[in-house]
């Protein structure tokens, strides 16, 4: 029966293939003079030079953090390219027309169509390659609604008010280590700005690529949601099929200003390495929000790929009545390893949070969800329900659960709950009996396991997303 | 004794209760019946004063004095009983640790010095026999681990002991067999004394059988339709309750 | 490493008895690992700092002490006074098929047989377990042989009455078919700080029906260590009660180490003024077919602090085991701090386990249904929050115990909710 569901969860990686692009890339290295040269190349202002530098040495002086539940051998820093970029995008091509054919053709492949035209109705895009921007959908429709929305170094240099006021300012330099070596080397990302009280017209999403061998990813994101307003954003990631480990260290902050509402799902499909361990990214990214007064934020991930993650998307609730969300599946297959999970930091009063964790460790990987539930001595009436599920597939696998609880408040009032649970021999034979076969019982086991994620997840996504980038495991979403 | 005016009410802005009028006089006893829904619970509820159920209108008095100024406790004090449908299990309190506490709290607003443990322990045993508890339930957790039927018992022994001017007995007949529900009806026949008055809600005319009610009123919609003597019970449980529209007529089918 | 931790070494390094094998082995251990900072996960929550700088006090004079008397108690009383065997108030007798000795008392057979169980259930990760290896020269073992039935309880006591390092250890083996009763009573609140570490080896289907309270206060430091050892189809029934001090720790491991084993667990503790009362507890199932269930239940009031860990780890070959963790705690202080972290690491799939953790205020139900019975808030409020250790208290199998201990627990919760 066992080898019936390890075939169901044997897919292949649909997206591992390399595009041919002549590329610039920086040799392998990191020092003072490569974040120079990264800033040169985005023709920074000097502010940013000197706030990337302060994070560089910062780094230096950081340890990389040992306390998760993974095991991978040391990254050589100096082993890494920090910035790879297409030739064809050095003269900034200014329409879709002029953007090399060879880049349009890998998003189509990946089931990310660039024309505006064929696009998904209702869904900009901001396609991040390596390290840049290669291009980003209905820009002037959005800003007839007032929202910007554009790769972070055009923010740089268009919004530099804006980006002083905010980056750095949930997630700073040296937060911790992965996200100091951004800090000090990001290449590209999106930034969005949704004005007050405005309701963005549509879903916004970043699809990241990595293509180039032996780069590393560190893209940044930064969302402001002022007043009032409200968006719905998200992110896609897959990379070539190599031999070799990559790093991917990118970091998110987000800003829900007063009675803003932010929602932000992720569906990441990093290449996890082969059935044997080899290859694969390592996802070590640090992502969180802060919310003022009323404001609501709400993380959703289907986590997929990649060969480590390590990664907690987290919510400051800083204002009263604030809400906090993380609802996030994490699937893990040969020997991929995910440490994942959220903070939620209650401030405010009366502030409520909720984490529904679903993880499924399959083949001989290890799935650890990791989460930190605080109450603030002044979090009057504060609220929180976690829920983590465990399904467990073959008798190789690992599934852990490190919930942190600290209260202060006597008023707050935190839950907990933790299950494990396998998919039954009974199950997959009721199943069957009544007509399934293997694959399509196990799809529809884990799929019912993890509906009250997916359904989570923007309309638009879950159906086209599921089918573009294997939202889990095959035909697991109906 | 007890006068509810105009009342309105209403849960999570939902409003349950609209316009319901209510004397009860010492030593009657009202029977409220009705359909599913018709805001039979919600009326014990208010009258207790539950958090989330909420007065919008209306006035309550018992005894004279403004019952819904009076925090949920201090109405207890003052004479007020509710027996729960579903009485709450509290694991780790003591039923008997429970009781004296309640009785002792009610006394001292009375005016009474607070009973002793051995004359607490001598009443309390009386009331376990009445309602045909074993005496161990006495030591146990309130409600806990208790049977439906032991909770429904419970709730009446409890009654005893705190002789309330006013009980609300809240569908204390649901999930009885006949034998259980005759110790319940024995319960509240007991403490009929001509100045003791109940509110008897139910959803069935069976426990009309053993307590004779003076009146009973037919709620539906949040208010009464109709009211009448003992032969209304009877009506209703003879023809249901079409003569109150087809609405309801499907609701009981 | 700390001052302390260099004087206790340097004043243990002179003993030589059939332990020293072991000992210099803890000792490397030791010096490896070195004093745990903030961090080290173990002591996350819990500062060392004012052990850091203590300069160790040696007893001066023996002290008499006797430990409280609890009525209806049949027991034979061993008591350690300030870290020394009290033997004139010990009752070392041995009733048929049961030895129970201190180190310097045991002959060649038993010498060996304690030699089995010293070190070798305490997992080496414990630091003060590895400091208590080094320096208990204080100790006793007890053997209940294959098929004994002891009804009567062995009580250790340890009390601490003036300032000193007091360093016990307790070695058990219940044999096969056997039962016994131990209760391990620690009481004090001078500054001080003690080490007391146990270990206990349950032979087949075995029964130890256990108690550890640690109610030392105030001033007291102590930091200890319970370790099961179950064998096939054993049984264990352990209680743990938790006053706090002001530096409080205890480590429970239970390994399930044979099949069939069933392990139950009630902890509570109730935590007051600046009191700090930090519980581990470890959960090993390295065979197929164990069950565990535990319970925690902790109230914190003014400024104390209590910290929680509780993990389950299922090995790769313990299919079909059943275990669950709970652990439930009342924050009453605004100035209190609960941490909690229930931890579930496994690595077999036909398990079922679960684990929760809870920091609320009370049952908002219950409180009503009190209200409705005229109870007072402010009663009630006592009521519920006292019940909900009492809940637990009592499924303590020794009614005499029980019953001395409840009174015990409501006073102290009275005073905390009159502060």
């Amino acid at each position: 029966m066992s080898e019936q569901i390890e075939q169901a969860l044997s897919r292949k990686y649909d997206a591992g293939f390399y595009s041919e692009i002549e590329s610039e890339t920086f040799e392998n290295g990191l020092d003072e003079s490569v974040i120079r040269r990264i800033s040169a190349m985005k023709n920074e202002p000097d502010w940013m030079l000197q706030w990337r530098l302060k994070a560089y040495h910062a780094w230096l002086k950081m340890d990389e953090p040992e306390w998760a539940h993974v095991d991978y051998p040391k990254i050589d820093f100096q082993e890494i390219a920090y910035y790879s970029a297409p030739k064809s995008m050095k003269d900034k091509p200014q329409s879709l027309d002029e953007v090399d054919p060879e880049l349009l053709r890998t998003y189509e492949k990946l089931g990310i169509p660039l024309h505006e035209q064929e696009m998904l109705a209702g869904v900009a895009v901001d396609a991040v390659f390596d390290s840049v921007s290669v291009v980003t959908t209905f820009r002037s429709k959005l800003e007839e609604a007032g929202v910007i929305f554009c790769p972070i170094s055009e923010a740089i240099q268009k919004y530099p008010e804006l980006v002083k006021k905010y980056m750095g300012s949930v997630v700073p330099r040296s937060d911790n280590f992965y996200a100091a070596l951004n800090s000090a080397v990001f290449t590209d990302g999106s930034f969005v700005y949704i004005p007050k009280g405005v309701r963005c017209p549509m879903e916004l999403s970043t699809y990241f690529r990595i293509n180039e061998q032996n780069t590393g990813q560190f893209e940044r994101t930064l969302i402001v949601a002022d007043e009032g307003s409200y968006v719905s954003y998200l992110e896609g990631c897959t990379a070539p099929q190599r031999d070799e480990n990559q790093l991917h260290a990118a970091v998110v902050e987000l800003v829900a200003m007063d009675d803003s509402q932010i929602k932000y799902s992720t569906v990441q499909n990093w290449y996890p390495g082969d059935e044997n361990g080899k290859g694969g990214i390592y996802n070590f990214v640090t992502k969180r929000g802060l919310a003022h007064t009323n404001a609501k934020i709400s993380w959703t991930q289907v986590e997929t790929g990649s060969a480590v993650t390590w990664k907690y998307p987290s919510c400051i609730l800083k204002g009263d009545n604030s809400v906090g969300e993380f609802y996030s599946v994490a699937l893990t297959r040969g020997r991929q390893q995910a440490d994942t999970g959220t903070k939620m930091i209650h401030i405010g009063k009366n502030t409520r949070s909720t984490i529904i964790s679903k993880g499924i460790s399959a083949g001989r990987s290890n799935n650890a969800y990791r989460g930190l539930v605080q109450m603030g001595p002044k979090a009057d009436g504060a609220r929180n329900f976690t829920e983590c599920d465990s399904l467990l597939i073959g008798d190789q696998c690992g599934a852990h659960t490190f919930p942190y609880i600290e209260s202060r408040n006597p008023s707050a009032i935190v839950e907990h709950e933790a299950t494990t649970s396998k998919v039954s021999d009974d199950q997959l034979f009721l199943c069957q009996q009544r007509g399934m076969d293997a694959e399509k019982a196990v799809s529809m086991i884990v799929n019912g396991f993890c509906k009250e994620v997916f359904k989570e997840l923007p309309m638009e996504f879950a159906v086209e997303a599921g089918k573009l980038l294997e939202i889990s495991l095959e035909g697991s979403v109906g | 004794m007890l006068k509810i005016n105009n009342l309105h009410a209403s849960v999570e802005d939902k409003s349950i209760i609209h316009g319901l009028e209510m004397e009860v006089k010492p030593g009657e006893v009202h029977a409220i019946m009705g359909p599913n829904g018709a805001g039979k619970s919600t009326l014990g509820y208010v009258l207790s004063g539950r958090d989330g159920y909420e007065v919008t209108e209306g006035s309550v008095e018992l005894d004279g004095a403004d019952l819904l100024d009076m925090e949920v406790e201090e109405r207890a004090q003052a004479g007020l009983f509710l027996a729960f449908q579903y009485p709450v299990e509290i694991p780790g309190v003591s039923n008997m640790e429970f009781m004296k506490e309640s009785v002792n709290a009610i006394r001292e607003h009375q005016g009474k010095e607070p009973l002793s443990a051995a004359e607490f322990l001598k009443k309390a045993k009386a009331a376990a026999k009445q309602v045909q508890l074993p005496l161990d339930f006495l030591k146990r957790g309130v409600n806990e681990g208790f049977s439906g039927g032991e909770k429904k018992r419970n709730e009446i022994m409890q009654m005893i002991l705190i002789e309330p001017r006013v009980a609300i007995l809240d569908e204390s007949d649901s999930g009885l067999d006949v034998d259980a529900l005759q110790v319940v009806a024995d319960g509240v026949n007991s403490q009929r004394d001509g100045e003791r008055s109940f509110i008897v809600v139910t959803h069935y005319q069976r426990l009309l059988d053993y307590i004779k009610p003076d009146f009973v009123h037919i709620l539906a919609d949040g208010k009464i339709v109709k009211s009448g003597d003992a032969s209304l019970a009877h009506e209703v449980e003879k023809s249901g309750y079409s003569f109150l529209g087809k609405k309801y007529e499907e609701a009981e089918a | 490493m700390s001052q302390w931790l260099n004087e206790v070494i340097e004043s243990a390094s002179a003993t030589s008895d059939f332990l020293a094998p072991f000992r210099k082995q803890a000792l490397s251990s030791l010096e490896q690992a070195g004093w745990p900072g903030r961090r080290n996960e173990a002591w996350r929550f819990t500062p060392l700092t004012s052990l850091e700088k203590r300069e160790v006090k040696h007893v001066q004079q023996a002290a008499s002490a006797q430990p409280p008397s609890i009525e209806g108690l049949s027991a034979f009383e061993l008591v350690f006074v300030d870290g020394k065997l009290a033997t004139d108030t010990s009752q070392l007798a041995t009733p048929e098929g049961v030895t129970i000795a201190s180190f310097d008392q045991l002959d060649d057979t038993q010498k060996q047989a304690a030699s089995e169980v010293f070190g070798q259930i305490k997992p080496a990760r414990h630091i003060f377990g590895l400091v208590n290896d080094i320096a208990s020269t204080q100790g006793i073992f007890i053997d209940v042989a294959d098929g004994v039935q002891m009804d009567q309880v062995i009580r250790v006591a340890n009390l601490v009455t003036q300032d000193v390092d007091a360093h016990t250890r307790i070695l058990v083996r219940v044999g096969k078919g056997a039962s016994a009763k131990i209760f391990e009573h620690a009481e004090g609140t001078v500054a001080s700080m003690s080490t007391a570490f146990s270990e206990y080896a349950i032979a087949e289907k075995g029964h130890l029906e256990h108690y550890r309270f640690a109610m030392m206060t105030g001033q007291a430091k102590q930091i200890g260590g319970t370790h099961f050892q179950l064998g096939d189809e054993s049984t264990l029934n352990s209680t743990v009660v938790g006053y706090g001090s002001e530096l409080s720790r205890l480590d429970v491991d239970i390994i399930h180490a044979g099949e069939h084993a069933d392990a139950k667990m009630n902890a509570v503790y109730l935590l007051a003024e600046g009191e700090l009362f930090d519980l581990h507890s470890n959960i090993e199932h390295t065979v197929p077919n164990g069950t565990t269930e535990e319970n925690a239940r902790g109230i914190v009031g003014d400024r104390a602090r209590a910290v929680f860990n509780g993990r389950i780890h299922i090995h790769r070959d313990a299919q079909n085991t059943l275990a669950e963790l709970n652990n439930r705690n009342l924050l009453l202080s605004r100035r209190g701090i609960i941490n909690t972290k229930p931890e579930l690491e496994i690595y077999a799939d036909d398990v079922k386990c679960a684990h929760g953790a809870t920091v609320a205020e009370i049952d908002e139900e219950a409180l009503f249904y009190l209200l409705t019975r005229g109870v007072n808030r402010s009663k009630a409020l006592v009521m519920l929050n006292f019940g909900f250790i009492q809940e637990l208290v009592n499924k303590m199998p020794d009614a005499a115990i029980r019953q001395w201990l409840l009174p015990k627990l409501n006073d102290r919760f009275a005073q905390m909710e009159v502060k």
